[in-house]
């Protein structure tokens, strides 16, 4: 199916695979054949001598990587039969409708709780001044972490211009969503534009939402304006895709 | 309980230093004069060994992306074109018109096959055999997407790898062009770390992050036209979604009944 890489290829591949473990190389690729069916629940994986033919590599690195899906309840292995993928388990992740906006804060807003940890004046980065003209170079700063059952779903930084911030009535309630607390300052949101992508988890991120340094997180910015079109506030979000779902439906 | 999270091992901790200041750098948030964190204050923040710290920087400045001068720090270098300031480059892979010139595609898989369990278990009405199609997307050259796409059997029949090809792999323009217009497109996003295979067709380093993007068109008549799987490069491409609330009152008061 995939042609046989060139020695360039090669090289570069090995430059891209450095600082990572042989056995994780095998994970992943098993990894991926389960999920997309390339190995069909309930049929058999390769048995250990053939993966260590097909990828050069030692039964022990086989192991390794074989151990840690059966960890993962992604295989099983039966003595003396061989090892097979076992039937997918979803899992219940709360999901989040972009195009089901106030529906979805109100789910958000009874579902998780929030805890602030940050609320004082700061510079707004750069990558959020850049979603519109007219945004503050410094605003007020509300830094929340919201949890499922304790469980940390995402971490979020909201910067709201200083008049605005000032107005934020103390303590300032942490559970409501940036677009209730603005509501409730009689200042209803009439838009909000975000745009997706993703980011590696930098030390505060992966301390504040309990991953390892570099894991792949989910990043809304998102830029909310009034009816007359001027910025409210602009918020970026940091999301652990393994536990929130975030889904948009556009109709063409 | 907590779970570990599937990105728990197996990349190592200079690995992950590295695919953090490479995103840092990517984005500009160190600009000379301004020096990258000391040494001492990367071992503080990220809870590691200063040889690890070294290996990181080691391969950064072996890239030419970082400087290090004696006595005086670390410094951001002026960015190689391909790792400038994030760009993106959805419009010209998406725009209604279809991909613009500077896109093009590299077609890696174009056969018939039986449906995949995971796809027939979330969707049971695709049908038995579906047409796969795996391909690389590059804008200017570059790599930005790595896609995987299954049509059912209806649908896929019409096209073939050729007009696929002269479209610049703009599948959905392609089927809407041979009569099978989208009518909704259900999105689903996720963070997903670059598996080796991903990794070399992007040419990120394995376990750097890769933004993943899920679409179930549908025409019409409700009937599912393809599910795209695509892994982008996330410093070459965002999705945007503009949300109008209309009259914010009356949206919280639908809301609350």
């Amino acid at each position: 199916m995939r042609p046989p890489p060139t020695r360039d290829a090669r090289r570069a591949s090995r430059r891209l695979d450095m600082g990572v473990a042989r056995y994780y190389r095998l994970y992943e690729l098993l990894s991926a054949a389960l999920q997309d069916g390339t190995i069909a629940p309930e049929s058999a994986l390769p048995s250990e001598p053939e993966l260590c033919d097909l990828h050069g590599i030692s039964r022990t690195t086989v192991r390794r990587a074989l151990d840690r899906l059966e960890r993962e309840g992604r295989i099983a292995r039966r003595r003396g039969s061989g090892t097979y993928a076992r039937p997918h388990q979803p899992v219940q992740r709360l999901c989040l409708e972009l195009h089901a906006l106030p529906e979805t804060l109100t789910a958000l807003e009874s579902r998780t709780s929030a805890r602030i940890l940050r609320c004082n004046i700061a510079p707004v980065p750069a990558a959020l001044r850049a979603l519109a003209t007219g945004v503050a170079p410094t605003g007020y700063l509300l830094q929340r972490l919201r949890c499922s059952q304790s469980e940390p779903l995402s971490l979020t930084s909201t910067y709201l211009p200083e008049p605005i911030g000032r107005r934020l009535r103390r303590p300032i309630p942490s559970r409501p969503s940036l677009m209730t607390i603005l509501d409730h300052l009689g200042l209803p949101t009439a838009t909000v534009r975000c745009s997706l992508g993703v980011a590696a988890a930098d030390a505060d991120a992966a301390h504040a939402l309990e991953v390892p340094l570099g894991a792949p997180l989910l990043r809304v910015r998102a830029i909310l304006t009034d009816d007359s079109g001027a910025p409210q506030a602009v918020m970026e979000s940091l999301c652990r895709s393994d536990r929130l779902q975030l889904k948009v439906l556009q109709r063409i | 309980m907590t779970t570990t999270p599937k990105s728990g091992a197996g990349v190592s901790r200079y690995l992950r230093l590295y695919i953090v200041l490479s995103q840092a750098l990517a984005e500009g948030r160190f600009r000379a004069p301004e020096p990258l964190p000391s040494e001492p204050r990367l071992m503080r923040e990220y809870g590691i060994s200063r040889s690890t710290v070294r290996r990181a920087l080691a391969r950064l400045e072996a890239e030419g992306r970082i400087e290090r001068k004696r006595g005086s720090g670390t410094f951001a270098r002026e960015q190689r074109r391909e790792a400038a300031a994030p760009r993106d480059f959805s419009p010209v892979l998406d725009a209604t018109a279809g991909p613009s010139a500077a896109a093009s595609s590299r077609t890696i898989a174009f056969e018939h096959i039986a449906t995949p369990a995971f796809l027939l278990g979330e969707q049971p009405g695709f049908g038995a055999t579906a047409l796969l199609i795996r391909q690389i997307r590059y804008v200017e050259r570059e790599p930005v997407v790595f896609e995987t796409a299954y049509l059912p059997e209806a649908i896929g029949s019409g096209l073939t790898r050729r007009r696929l090809d002269a479209d610049r792999g703009a599948i959905l323009k392609v089927l809407g062009a041979l009569g099978h217009r989208s009518a909704s497109l259900e999105r689903e996003f996720a963070a997903l770390e670059a598996d080796p295979v991903a990794a070399n067709s992007l040419g990120l380093a394995v376990g750097a992050p890769v933004f993943n993007v899920r679409t179930l068109a549908r025409d019409q008549r409700h009937r599912i036209l393809a599910y795209v799987n695509c892994l982008y490069r996330p410093d070459r491409y965002e999705a945007h979604a503009a949300i109008d609330l209309g009259d914010p009152r009356r949206c919280r008061k639908r809301e609350r009944r």
